[in-house]
């Protein structure tokens, strides 16, 4: 379990770091091939015609905030903390979320969104099988940002030797102004 | 060969002990007081042996973390916590 939610115990960033780059490369086509977007570090969401550089600017926007973001945060908690752990840390921690696109292969999840939005509470035109789908997907989506979450945590705590709750705070704080900060940039850049 | 830990603290109040006897094993000679335990040895055997190992290592962090199967970062911060601890041990003795 220590491997899945805290591999930054045992594991070091020349081990840790190639294998995230090639799963983020890997994931970023995912995305394209999925019409997945990342716009924001805490957000998925399922689009049309998302171009190939679309997922790559996504993420690259989102792991350099939120490095950037947590680094202040681990350098202020841990003068020792290097900037190569907090990296690894980001990469790694959101890889669970380059999975996450399968689930609108075929753009199946798109339309069925489409339909709910679409659709008003008298007509609904749901499906039983669709609205079986939609709330597998949702808890298995919340499942997968949960343990991106506490990836991310676990590796923020060994990355600049955080404990106590002031120091859990500082990693909220910057968790949040990386959420405001990623999706104010990749709204611009877009 | 099994080693008898040094007990550093009561086992009733859970505070530091002291020594208070000391005594030679050739003559049977025997020094009573009360002596503090010196800040390195109270701490736990695991801590010790951190602490001999960062010696036999000259001080490299990196060659630790390879010889222990742990990372930099996990080392490094296994080494602060220790040095929090004696740094605390040292204003008690004062």
């Amino acid at each position: 379990m220590k491997i899945v939610f805290n591999p930054f115990i045992k594991y070091t960033e020349k081990q840790l770091l190639p294998l995230a780059i090639i799963i983020t490369i890997a994931g970023c086509f995912i995305a394209h091939y999925c019409n997945t977007r990342y716009d924001g570090i805490l957000d998925l969401h399922f689009g049309n015609n998302v171009s190939k550089l679309a997922p790559f600017k996504d993420n690259g926007i989102n792991i350099l905030v939120l490095f950037f973001l947590l680094y202040t945060a681990g350098k202020y908690i841990n003068g020792k903390t290097r900037a190569v752990d907090i990296f690894v840390t980001v990469v790694t921690a959101r890889l669970p979320l380059y999975v996450l696109p399968v689930i609108n292969i075929n753009n199946q999840m798109q339309e069925i969104s489409l339909k709910v939005i679409d659709s008003n509470s008298q007509h609904a035109e749901i499906s039983t099988l669709e609205t079986l789908f939609i709330i597998t997907t949702t808890i298995i989506i919340i499942l997968f940002v949960i343990w991106y979450i506490v990836v991310l945590y676990n590796g923020f705590k060994v990355s600049a030797n955080a404990k106590g709750i002031k120091h859990n705070i500082l990693f909220i704080i910057a968790i949040i102004l990386a959420e405001a900060a990623s999706k104010i940039t990749i709204a611009a850049i877009n | 060969m099994n080693v008898s830990k040094l007990p550093v603290s009561c086992p009733s109040c859970s505070g530091p002990l002291m020594v208070s006897q000391l005594s030679c094993p050739e003559c049977h000679t025997t020094v009573s007081g009360t002596y503090p335990l010196p800040a390195l040895l109270r701490l736990t055997p695991e801590e010790q042996n951190f602490i001999l190992q960062f010696f036999m290592a000259s001080g490299s962090l990196k060659q630790m973390a390879a010889q222990m199967g742990n990372s930099y970062p996990t080392v490094r911060n296994r080494l602060d916590d220790i040095i929090e601890k004696v740094k605390l041990l040292y204003t008690d003795e004062l």
